[in-house]
């Protein structure tokens, strides 16, 4: 019974220490933990807290259910906390517990996916579609060293809608800027799976001989897509970029059957959030503010959507740089 | 005496596990758990899976296992989502009291239904009670989410929220709905002609059909008791999070057995009680709320809890060898 208490005892002095270190506490709440992509976020988010000297805390469910996120947001409220960034699994259900925060005098924003625009001061967001949709089609040109030729489009399911919101961007663009470019057919879908990319890909080559370029949407098209190149050896004659994952990409990108994978770095959209939450309680100006590795913080017409910046590329040189 | 306090020694083990987490909890966060604010909040939030948890108790004692528990309260709560939104019509349609309550007796007509769907398979059909469930999960599932396409329901009356988040004398509704389901569940199990039916039912349903008990009306009984828990569970959940999706609580179902079972219902079937339940599902609120509140990675509550349910069903093992060899 003596060593129980002087265990807790240890324990009580512990953890009340830890709790004093920091004065500012700012949680980040991803949809669940334990997965690459929002481990990869967590390792930005302590990263800010330790350069801002301030307790950063990451959590969240284990499972993607709503009911344990409200819970866990009910929780925290008990012990005080002075900002909460959320992805959330479900925008309505979190909105009462999001509203107690509100009323209890805390910052609450969204990171990752948005929640209703009622429940949040900022809105962090990692690209714009827009941006995103161009980038691809410029990166395309280069790799193909030409703005003239025919390209196909591999997708993820037609029924993406944020998939299609990014290759409208990349059609209407590519029409305007660059006349020269022939879409040879419609987006071929590959239901999220680099086997099925591969696979159409390899029609694909097959019935259109004179066939320069090929733009990947969802992170396994380019993949099955560098597959189908590199197995025909055309790593020359035919450019593939996509949005993809870059430890998935690195042995493409590496053999040049992949040319240049797209997307946002995880971990610099939770350092992100910590920034934001930290300038907008010590009251700073946010618009403007150089994150580190991250670049300037703008914040849109409407007050509240910040976008991170522009999508990360990876190629055969950086991609070694990025774990996830 | 004596013999009701060895008869109940296993739910005394856990009030005793209880009251030591409540005090370390208090020592670990001191001023903030032991407070009527967190007691609040964890009022508000046990109810929900605290009649869950009930609701599978039931089932369990009779040697079954209602895996579509949560799917059935989910699937209830859709319809009367789509049904209140569509009378309420955002305040042109009906007044809000008529309105909720027609909501609550389509959550509880849906359920009946998922009930007696279960209750049929099991009990008339003869299909083993853990294939009947999960196929219903699924089955249930399905349906929600085909009405749903996966998205949430919301945009019923503002007064429905009350349910969920108002109080009366400082004590939540919720805890007050938690606390009469939990008598009249002690009363239907505990208490009646057809609660001992039911621990007959899992000791021995052979023997138990021959003595003259309708079996059949015992387990169909179990299974639409079992509806009715996940009615008011996706009710309060419903309220709480002022919206319904084909998802929400996916995580309850496992909770719900570890609850039974840590309250000391035999996952074979033929004892157990309402309280042992009761208790073991404030012990999984304490350890989560506080790990949550000390900002604990999630995983260590889900560990902490596997760890508690191994140690208090080894103790509850070996004590119960001691008293067969000690009888013999």
């Amino acid at each position: 019974m003596k060593k129980l208490l002087a265990l807790v005892f240890v324990l009580v002095m512990l953890l009340s220490c830890t709790a004093m270190a920091d004065d500012m506490t700012v949680v980040v709440m991803p949809k669940l933990v334990g997965i690459p992509y929002f481990n990869a976020s967590e390792i930005g988010a302590l990263a800010a807290g330790e350069e801002l000297g301030i307790n950063v805390i990451y959590t969240g469910p284990t499972t993607g259910d709503a009911a344990l996120q409200v819970q866990m947001i009910e929780d925290l409220l008990i012990d005080g906390i002075d900002a909460l960034a959320i992805a959330p699994n479900d925008p309505d259900s979190v909105s009462p517990a999001l509203q107690k925060c509100i009323a209890d005098g805390v910052l609450v924003m969204d990171w990752d996916t948005t929640a209703n625009a009622d429940d949040v001061t900022y809105s962090i967001q990692q690209i714009d579609n827009k941006v995103l949709g161009e980038m691809l089609v410029d990166l395309l040109v280069e790799s193909m060293g030409a703005d003239e030729g025919e390209y196909a489009i591999v997708t993820g399911y037609l029924t993406a809608a944020n998939l299609n919101t990014w290759i409208d961007y990349s059609k209407a663009y590519a029409a305007e800027k660059y006349p020269g470019l022939t879409l040879v057919t419609d987006p071929v879908a590959s239901d999220e799976s680099a086997q099925e990319a591969y696979t159409q890909t390899m029609a694909l080559i097959g019935a259109y001989p004179n066939l320069k370029g090929i733009l990947g949407y969802s992170t396994p098209a380019p993949i099955g897509a560098a597959m189908a190149v590199q197995e025909k050896g055309l790593q020359d004659s035919i450019a593939v970029v996509g949005t993809s994952m870059p430890t998935d990409s690195a042995p493409y990108l590496k053999d040049g059957s992949l040319d240049y994978g797209v997307l946002w770095d995880p971990s610099q959209l939770g350092k992100l959030a910590v920034y934001v939450a930290y300038l907008n309680l010590t009251g700073a100006e946010i618009e403007g503010y150089e994150v580190p590795g991250v670049g300037p913080i703008h914040i849109n017409e409407d007050g509240r959507t910040i976008i991170m910046a522009d999508p990360s590329v990876w190629t055969a040189e950086n991609v070694d740089n990025y774990k996830f | 005496m004596k013999e009701h306090f060895k008869r109940n020694m296993h739910q005394y083990r856990l009030l005793a596990l209880l009251g030591i987490l409540l005090i370390v909890m208090g020592f670990l966060v001191p001023g903030k758990f032991l407070t009527v604010r967190n007691f609040r909040n964890m009022g508000f939030q046990m109810a929900e899976f605290g009649i869950l948890a009930i609701g599978m108790s039931a089932v369990i004692m009779t040697g079954g296992i209602n895996l579509s528990i949560v799917n059935s309260a989910m699937l209830a709560s859709i319809i009367s989502s789509f049904v209140m939104r569509a009378m309420y019509d955002g305040g042109n349609g009906m007044a809000e009291l008529p309105c909720i309550a027609i909501g609550i007796v389509v959550t509880f007509a849906v359920a009946l239904l998922c009930g007696l769907f279960n209750g049929f398979f099991v009990a008339y059909i003869g299909v083993i009670p853990i294939l009947v469930t999960l196929g219903s999960q699924t089955v249930f599932d399905g349906v929600a989410l085909n009405i749903t396409r996966g998205s949430s329901v919301s945009g019923f009356p503002k007064l429905f929220q009350q349910i969920g988040m108002g109080t009366f004398l400082g004590i939540p509704y919720t805890m007050l709905v938690y606390l009469v389901v939990i008598l009249v569940a002690y009363l239907l199990i505990e208490r009646s002609y057809w609660g001992i039916s039911i621990y007959m039912v899992g000791g021995n349903e052979k023997a138990t059909r021959f003595s003259g008990i309708n079996t059949r009306k015992t387990l169909m009984g179990v299974y639409v008791f079992s509806a009715m828990m996940a009615a008011v569970a996706g009710i309060l959940m419903t309220s709480r999070y002022n919206s319904a999706r084909a998802d929400y609580g996916s995580s309850y179902t496992m909770q719900a057995i570890a609850a039974t079972v840590l309250g000391g219902t035999s996952i074979t079937g033929g004892s157990g009680h309402v309280l042992g339940t009761v208790i073991a599902v404030a012990i999984i609120q304490v350890v989560s709320s506080g790990f949550n509140i000390l900002k604990i990675n999630r995983n260590f509550t889900d560990i902490a809890i596997g760890l508690i349910l191994i140690g208090m069903l080894a103790i509850k093992h070996f004590v119960d060898k001691e008293k067969m060899l000690a009888r013999k």
